[in-house]
């Protein structure tokens, strides 16, 4: 999570006022990388993914499980263990050898909630097939690492957020009590954040810059006795402590919404984020682009937030959460007053989906581009003049509207173009569902593209299959050239899509009806081989309507085809379908497959990802269930839950359990199959099997 | 006698003829799809060239058109063959090769370069040699590379079918012909000491055919291909052997009787998705006549070797017309 310089950081009144000599010295040290880097060259695949872990206390003889707020202590026992010793984390060979690895110790990094932890591995993966298969026991073995340095009720897991983050009572581990300086929050203490001082003054001047505190409301999940309207029964309108305590009298919780008041409950969320490395500048941004519009989709696909502050609420992904948690846009720039100090009117948060294409490629039209995007005409001037091509001028004229949010004092007394602190001020802090990533400052890496809207899974052997699907998903765009290029907006669109409750089974997503050139490419080479063509080229196909590009199509379709989703759909549902005869989509896994059948794949290596692509597949299609309706089912049907959308504590304990327990279960190797094994602890955990089928 | 050389050009993104659909495992629609969409974009590339210059008759690139000159006369519109086909030093090229319109975008060594020759069952073993110098031949001019990493050889009348525990290791001891196969395969370690082969490879080869083989040969194939991609269950004398020996077991989609006459035929003639080349008794329609046989298949793939990116992948086909 960004960077962690050290230094005297600024209030926002002041901040404020250094706003633009940050963004100007910012756009000087992006010119100066984008001049040294942009003939960058041949670079490997490279990729990396980040898994973050909330920490719980739980104790098998104890009624309530909390969240450990020792992040640092914890952070201190990893740093100060050089070896990071594995012994205890690779069980031997049969033939009692320790398993070579060529990955050294993974690496630990803090996060914005004190209770998070995010872990890495030691150097990124290549693209060598074996060396996917690393990747699942790699994060075995980070999370062993983890928990090595946890006291003994302590335990990494990997669920989006914690069921009662912010319910009345106690739920942290040291308890403190609400409403600190910083967030001003009436459900979570300022110690919620990690005490480093960026975090709390990046929420503080969030908070200040916005002139309230941020509204995370969430829409609530009206179950068979949830009194309706709903009126959220843990918000308390009385209190008098901080100016921002007029928020709730003033209207920020309505009714039927969970209400939350507080970065901590968003960024307090753990997703599974997968950096690329691209060959140069022009296939990063393919990447970007490309994989654009597969964000809503692979959102929606791993959804497995169903629970906020103790309440089941009716949408299944933390994403605008995230994205109210962190908006610090001003009653101007939301459009709610008249613009007179601030410059413009902002459609988006700074977390949100991605409002720029890219890519010079000719295939992106202009009607898919974001009709409404907001730029800083001076910036993107400035970028222009220092060479940077239109478009990509236009992205980070657009990412530059935002102010930075946390300033050193430190930094501001010389500009230094050996650096890029300045321009990743802004950028960091920008937080959509893609990233478009320059070199660092020494130009030592290659132009990257992270892939960001995944939701964490609840195990290790679910986190390596969708990293693995993602990184294979990139290989056949780029082999195949495909185009997923549909308009910003539909993407835009397809994100709301993706929070609905059981989006991947009930709903429709904008998608690009044909991936392939309309004319064959290879009579005529394709751009970059440098040779040109003594075959008379055809006339250019004449483009269609935009609107005539792209349709509805499920994620059972999207993932694994229509002639797969036609056979596994009911008869009823199959009735309520448009007919798509003639409009064949042949779905993500399919091209996946004919990918690995054109490359050398060794049986094994080969068997195991098609017990990645088999776990997608089923999650696609509805035979086995998103962690989001697992967690749902545990509730409902949990003794002590009374159909009034309430989650209790017992419950969230019973739920932190069963996640325990598969962890443990997944960490002796052991297999899940109704985690009979593991049983004999105390009973099974329901409906394992239908969130992970027969695999392990 | 004319001989005959089909070609796919780069396929990768080609389009639908690379999507695998559900029920069409090991199947060979790969390869004549993607020859039937070069055959039709080669004449679409004609019919625009015609159209360019206001309909006047087209000469082919210059190619002469000896054993076609009977096709002049076109069928249904299609474009006269020595337009698009291209006829040199006795081959007949389907549809003709721009040789210098390909090549791989960077430096070869970049590239991990797989060839997989298929040995056709209708063909004479004994012609096996040239058959292998010209396929591979074709792969290395086409790409414009000095060798292929991996020559992998796919014999006729082999398969790995059944479960995939014992059974199909100890039907598979029984197929094929050890004989033609040891006679075939110091053509292929040839090719290798020549440079022009990194390492050889064969396909659906069973513990027991392995091993004979393996007592047999000079040159060791490094890699065994088969088609176990629904079975995750090797066959443990298989595994064992492979481990043993040091030989990587790798996957294939491939179908072993890749290119049947039938298909070669239909893929050619004047049928509807024909190329329209051969004559048509029935309709009195002209052109090439005789008995018409596939002889070899050869498939390329070219990887970029530390990114995964499929940069090309393509086929040629060899057959040969005898005349009536």
């Amino acid at each position: 999570m960004g960077l962690l310089a050290l230094g005297t950081a600024l209030d926002w009144p002041d901040a404020k006022k250094q706003a633009h000599l940050v963004r100007s010295w910012g756009i000087k040290q992006l010119l100066e990388i984008w001049n040294k880097a942009k003939g960058k060259e041949r670079d490997a695949m490279l990729w990396g993914d980040e898994v973050e872990y909330l920490v719980v206390k739980y104790s098998k003889d104890k009624p309530e499980v909390l969240l450990s707020l020792r992040q640092a202590d914890i952070l201190q026992a990893l740093a100060s263990d050089k070896s990071l010793s594995k012994e205890g984390c690779v069980p031997p060979l049969p033939d009692g050898s320790r398993p070579q690895s060529s990955q050294p110790p993974p690496v630990f990094h803090p996060e914005f909630g004190r209770f998070m932890l995010e872990a890495t591995p030691g150097k990124p993966w290549g693209i060598e097939f074996k060396e996917l298969l690393e990747v699942e026991p790699n994060m075995k073995l980070r999370r062993c690492i983890a928990k090595d340095h946890m006291l003994p009720n302590e335990y990494p897991i990997t669920l989006t957020t914690f069921p009662r983050l912010g319910s009345p009572g106690v739920f942290t581990d040291p308890f403190y009590p609400v409403s600190g300086p910083r967030l001003r929050s009436q459900f979570v203490p300022d110690e919620i954040a990690n005490p480093h001082i960026r975090f709390p003054t990046l929420a503080a001047n969030i908070r200040s810059r916005r002139g309230r505190k941020v509204q995370v409301n969430v829409p609530v999940f009206k179950d068979e006795k949830t009194p309706w309207p709903w009126r959220d029964p843990t918000v308390n309108y009385d209190p008098h402590q901080w100016p921002e305590d007029d928020d709730v009298r003033n209207g920020a919780a309505p009714d039927n919404f969970i209400h939350m008041d507080a970065m901590a409950f968003g960024m307090g969320s753990c997703c599974l984020q997968i950096t690329f490395q691209a060959k140069n500048l022009t296939e990063g941004r393919q990447l970007y682009d490309q994989l654009s519009p597969l964000g809503p989709i692979m959102l929606a696909l791993t959804a497995a937030t169903p629970v906020y502050k103790g309440f089941l609420a009716d949408t299944d992904v933390r994403w605008n959460q995230i994205s109210k948690a962190v908006d610090d846009r001003t009653a101007e720039e939301l459009g709610e007053k008249p613009l007179v100090n601030d410059r413009w009117r902002i459609p988006k948060s700074r977390y949100a989906s991605n409002s720029t294409y890219i890519s010079e490629d000719p295939r992106l039209r202009p009607e898919y581009l974001d009709p409404d995007l907001v730029i800083d005409e001076s910036i993107k001037q400035q970028l222009l003049d220092g060479g940077m091509d239109d478009r990509l001028a236009t992205h980070f004229a657009h990412l530059f509207i935002r102010d930075p949010i946390v300033i050193f004092n430190e930094d501001l007394k010389e500009l230094d173009l050996n650096k890029t602190d300045h321009f990743e001020n802004i950028q960091s802090t920008n937080w959509q569902h893609m990233r478009f990533k320059p070199p660092p400052a020494d130009n030592s890496i290659g132009w990257r593209v992270e892939f960001r809207p995944m939701e964490i899974q609840i195990t290790d052997f679910e986190n390596a299959a969708f990293s693995v699907f993602m990184v294979l998903v990139t290989r056949v765009i780029l082999s195949f050239d495909l185009n997923f290029y549909i308009p910003i907006k539909k993407v835009d669109e397809n994100m709301e899509t993706a929070h609905a409750r059981d989006a991947v089974l009930t709903r429709k997503f904008y998608f690009r009806r044909n991936l392939f050139p309309t004319t064959r490419a290879s009579r005529s080479p394709g751009s970059g081989s440098g040779t040109s063509t003594p075959v008379p080229s055809r006339p250019p196909t004449p483009t269609g309507p935009v609107e005539a590009e792209y349709r509805l199509m499920s994620i059972n379709e999207i993932i694994n085809g229509t002639a797969y989703a036609r056979d596994t759909t009911s008869e009823e549902q199959l009735r309520e379908e448009e007919d798509t005869e003639g409009d064949d989509f042949p779905g993500l896994i399919p091209l996946v497959e004919s990918y690995l059948d054109s490359v050398n794949v060794d049986v094994a290596t080969r068997c195991q990802l098609a017990t990645y692509l088999d776990l997608i597949r089923k999650r696609a299609s509805g035979e086995l269930w998103t962690a989001a309706r697992w967690i749902r089912h545990f509730v409902a049907r949990h003794p002590a839950y009374g159909q009034d959308s309430a989650v209790g504590e017992g419950v969230a304990r019973d739920l932190v359990e069963a996640v325990v327990r598969v962890g443990q279960c997944e960490a002796r190797g052991e297999r899940f199959g109704g985690l009979s094994v593991c049983a004999a602890e105390g009973g099974g955990v329901p409906m394992l099997g239908r969130l992970l089928g027969g695999f392990r | 006698m004319t001989k005959i050389l089909l070609s796919t050009g780069n396929i990768v993104s080609g389009g639908p003829s690379i999507i695998r659909k559900p029920g069409t495992f090991r199947s060979n629609l790969e390869l004549t799809n993607s020859l039937r969409s070069n055959f039709l974009a080669a004449q679409e590339d004609y019919a625009a060239e015609v159209a360019q210059s206001h309909g006047g008759a087209a000469n082919g690139n210059g190619s002469t058109t000896n054993g076609t000159d009977a096709n002049a006369e076109t069928g249904g519109g299609r474009p006269t063959a020595s337009a698009w086909t291209a006829s040199e030093d006795g081959i007949l090229y389907v549809p003709a090769v721009h040789w210098d319109a390909h090549g791989l975008q960077e430096e070869p060594a970049h590239y991990d370069i797989t060839a997989k020759l298929f040995f056709l069952p209708g063909a004479v073993a004994s012609q096996r040699p040239r058959f292998a110098g010209e396929a591979l031949a074709h792969v290395l001019r086409e790409l414009r590379a000095p060798a292929v990493d991996l020559l992998i050889v796919s014999f006729p009348g082999m398969s790995f079918k059944g479960d995939c525990e014992w059974e199909a290791d100890r039907i598979n001891a029984g197929q094929g012909n050890d004989e033609d196969e040891m006679a075939t395969w110091p053509a292929i370690e040839e090719l290798h000491r020549a440079g022009l082969a990194k390492k050889l490879g064969l396909a659906e080869f069973g513990s027991e055919k392995l091993a004979r083989f393996l007592d047999k040969v000079q040159v060791r194939p490094a890699v065994n291909q088969i088609n176990l991609k629904n079975c995750c269950n090797v066959p443990p004398p298989l595994a064992q052997l492979a481990k043993e020996q040091g030989i990587d077991l790798l996957v294939h989609s491939d179908c072993t009787d890749i290119l049947p006459k039938g298909t070669l035929r239909d893929l050619l003639g004047q049928g509807l998705g024909g190329a329209g080349l051969l004559a048509d008794s029935e309709t009195g329609t002209g052109g090439l006549r005789g008995d018409l046989t596939p002889q070899w298949v050869v498939k390329y793939t070219a990887v970029v070797r530390d990114r995964g990116v499929i940069e090309n992948k393509g086929y040629f086909a060899g057959a040969e017309l005898a005349d009536e």
